[in-house]
């Protein structure tokens, strides 16, 4: 099957694709969905629907698939066509818009790929995009090469939970030295924020799961603090939401009500005065 | 507003009898919370104690702010919200809110407080038998500041307005925020041209869009609408009025959402036609149960310029497209949208139009229900304060002595009138009439007493005609 890329009319993501393919010599089709494209788009997304992601605002272009492989956004097609399956995770759709590009997730990637991941966001800058991007503390390396090389506009931390429930809340073993590293790169960006989202832990194996504590994240705000030596971050607190969980598990917790919030921010707020809540 | 250049201060009538007697609170300019009797004698005042507004508690307490932002940065922001007990100690404060540097200024916490706030225990913050507000813990809520910015009204810096519940130990438990809810105030394109384009931009913090200016916020309390099935009236629900829209609003504690509504165009029904523009309106509240007139919304109409529309002459831009210049205080049943009792320029006994801004205030001003079924009114921007019969009689005047030094007026934001048993440190006053002056043989030091020396009668001349030839027409007196 032949590479496609269905795209919509003045559509700059759908140009910058465009431009990468015929630069790497990688030969395509272009259906322009509100033209000739319109029927085959219609039959691809009702055989794929669930590939494609459909936003409140509609569908991201462009989109593209090789046949075996179907991407969406300009992030993740970029990556697909540089790399292959070796940047997966680092990209996801977006959901900004005009020159913002987001959805590209530091910590999510194999870091052997780093390099290519590289060259990915500098094709974006070098198309005058501003890139966000997101980490949850793993791969301070990387964080410092997109630091080094002015390849970002505004980072998002997530702070996942204090210092002792890193590992627990990951899932996995984490060097918190490599959290501490990216905590005192983030405030070197144009633009940042620290974020923590009041999760669900499993504290211990076999105990019941329990949402972070406001104590607890008030201990994450303090990690801030402790390492960047400053209260004056900005830092949301987040709801979880069970609903959109991916471990079923979780699906059938109790959500927490908003007005909660409030009390997370006031124990923040010892030590991050500009602590928010996130509104709906 | 035709104001002499010499006329008393003080208390100008009292008819003891026909008055609901008690103390009398309010934020004597640049000088203090000032507590005065019926007869206008000081008997109390926190000195610097700023008030946005100062309320009386039982227990001869009092609430205000330590101070305000610096009007460089901020506009309106009281620093705190305090109590103060008779001897001027601190007995609870609020300040966290939001942490504030400015340029050359200390950094602290700010409350950002600014126009109201409601202790628990009474929904309105003035006198209802029964409903006492709390002195020694509850919750408070509290009328706040906060900037943002928000695309769907305008690509500038908003000065927004929040309002937020605060336990008795400090504690943050509800926030609502009046931006979030934009798209439920019905808002034309016209107005929301204007707004996109100047969302009422003031010079403070280098410009920030004052766009709703919300100035009162109270609780609904128990009422017989709740009482018959009306869930919009649930007595936890909040009231509150933006003055540079012209909106009244009451939204539901539960959700935040609007769920009834005044404004912002009074030309969309025949009933809001028939209730005419509000304009630039303060302290809309609901009468609270236990007063005469409960359930019904009370509100000083002030007139003056307010709203965002369609331009005109008078509001070339669109920006506050609306204009009149007297004042009314309202007294509306809220299903209806009846007007069941008001005080006009016309109540006020002036000609009207013509001589109508003789009740006028176009900016500040308030209206309390007092027990008897009297009404006290704080006609602001002259510093008048005046308690009114229901049969419109003034039993009751008051002008602030006290101009500002920075500013030169003698405003009073918003007045309150508490029970004598309030402020149990004092013993009850003696209550003094105070008869009407007979404006037409008062005379000052020096001043020729009226009366001609000589009269001449002139043969021929016709009798006066009575008032309805003057230059201008009344706007109702041509039968359409």
């Amino acid at each position: 099957m032949n590479n496609i890329i269905f795209t919509v009319p003045g559509c700059t993501r759908c140009k910058i694709v465009k431009d990468f393919m015929k630069e790497k010599g990688i030969a395509y089709v272009e259906k322009d969905i509100k033209a000739e494209g319109k029927e085959e788009f219609q039959q691809f997304y009702t055989a794929n629907r669930k590939s494609i992601y459909r936003g409140a605002e509609g569908i991201e272009f462009p989109i593209f698939t090789d046949g075996n492989k179907i991407c969406q956004g300009i992030g993740p097609v970029l990556a697909y066509l540089n790399s292959g399956e070796k940047l997966a995770g680092y990209f996801s759709v977006g959901t900004l818009h005009r020159e913002w590009v987001d959805g590209i997730h530091i910590s999510s990637g194999n870091s052997k790929y780093a390099d290519d991941l590289m060259s990915v966001l500098r094709y974006l800058k070098g198309n005058a995009m501003k890139l966000k991007v997101d980490t949850n503390g793993k791969h301070s390396h990387i964080l410092q090469m997109i630091l080094d090389n002015a390849l970002a506009d505004n980072v998002v931390m997530n702070v996942v939970g204090p210092p002792d429930l890193y590992s627990t809340i990951l899932e996995e073993e984490v060097d918190l030295r490599d959290i501490e590293k990216t905590i005192s790169l983030v405030p070197k960006f144009p633009e940042y924020q620290f974020q923590t989202t009041i999760v669900p832990v499993m504290r211990q194996e076999g105990e019941a799961i329990s949402y972070l504590t406001p104590e607890e994240v008030a201990l994450a705000a303090k990690f801030i603090e402790e390492v960047t030596r400053s209260k004056k971050h900005p830092y949301l607190i987040k709801l979880f939401n069970p609903r959109e969980a991916k471990d079923e598990r979780l699906k059938s917790l109790e959500p927490l009500s908003p007005n909660i919030l409030f009390k997370y921010r006031t124990v923040a707020r010892e030590y991050q005065m500009f602590a928010e809540v996130e509104r709906e | 507003m035709t104001y002499p250049s010499v006329y008393p201060t003080g208390v100008t009538i009292y008819n003891p009898e026909k008055c609901w007697n008690g103390y009398t609170v309010f934020q004597a300019k640049e000088l203090g919370a000032l507590v005065i009797d019926m007869n206008g004698a000081e008997v109390q005042l926190w000195k610097g104690l700023h008030g946005f507004p100062n309320k009386l508690l039982p227990g001869g307490y009092v609430m205000g702010h330590t101070g305000e932002r610096n009007n460089a940065y901020g506009m309106q922001d009281q620093i705190d919200l305090v109590q103060m007990d008779w001897e001027g100690n601190i007995v609870w404060r609020f300040n966290r809110y939001e942490y504030i540097e400015d340029p050359g200024e200390k950094p602290q916490w700010m409350a950002r407080q600014h126009h109201d706030y409601q202790r628990e225990g009474n929904p309105v913050g003035y006198y209802v038998p029964g409903m006492e507000p709390r002195v020694d813990g509850g919750n408070t809520l509290i009328l706040c500041h906060k900037n943002l910015k928000n695309p769907k009204i305008s690509d500038k810096l908003l000065l927004d307005d929040t309002i937020i519940e605060v336990t008795w130990e400090g504690d943050i438990v509800w926030e609502w925020i009046c931006s979030d809810h934009f798209d439920e105030y019905d808002f034309s394109e016209e107005a929301k041209n204007i707004l996109c384009r100047d969302p009422n931009m003031r010079p403070s913090g280098g410009g920030m869009g004052d766009w709703m200016h919300i100035n009162s916020m109270s609780v609904l309390g128990p009422n017989k609408w709740y009482d018959a099935g009306d869930e919009r009236f649930h007595p936890d629900n909040i009231i509150w009025d933006g003055r540079e829209t012209n909106i009244i609003a009451i939204i539901e504690k539960k959700t935040g959402k609007i769920v009834w509504k005044l404004g912002p165009d009074y030309n969309t029904s025949k009933e809001l036609r028939e209730l005419g523009w509000i304009i630039g309106q303060h302290h809309a509240h609901m009468i609270p149960r236990g007063l005469p007139g409960e359930g019904n919304i009370l509100v000083f109409d002030n007139g003056g310029w307010a709203g965002y529309g369609a331009p005109n002459p008078g509001a070339p831009k669109g920006i506050k497209n609306a204009l009149r210049d007297y004042s009314r205080v309202l007294e509306i049943d809220p299903v209806t949208l009846k007007i069941v009792w008001q005080y006009t320029p016309v109540e006020a006994g002036f000609v009207h139009p013509v001589d109508s801004n003789r009740f006028y205030s176009p900016f500040i001003s308030s209206a309390q229900r007092l027990p008897n079924g009297n009404t006290l009114i704080t006609e602001g921007s002259g510093g008048r304060l005046i308690e009114v019969t229901p049969e419109h009689e003034i039993v009751w005047e008051y002008i602030s002595p006290y101009w500002g030094k920075n500013m030169k007026i003698n405003m009073i934001y918003r007045a309150y009138r508490a029970p004598y048993e309030w402020i149990p440190q004092l013993d009850p006053p003696k209550e003094v009439p105070v008869e009407r002056i007979d404006v037409t043989t008062f005379r000052v030091p020096g001043a020729a007493p009226i009366g001609r020396k000589k009269e001449t009668i002139v043969e021929g001349v016709l009798p006066y005609q009575g008032d309805a030839a003057l230059c201008v027409a009344a706007g109702d007196e041509v039968a359409e």
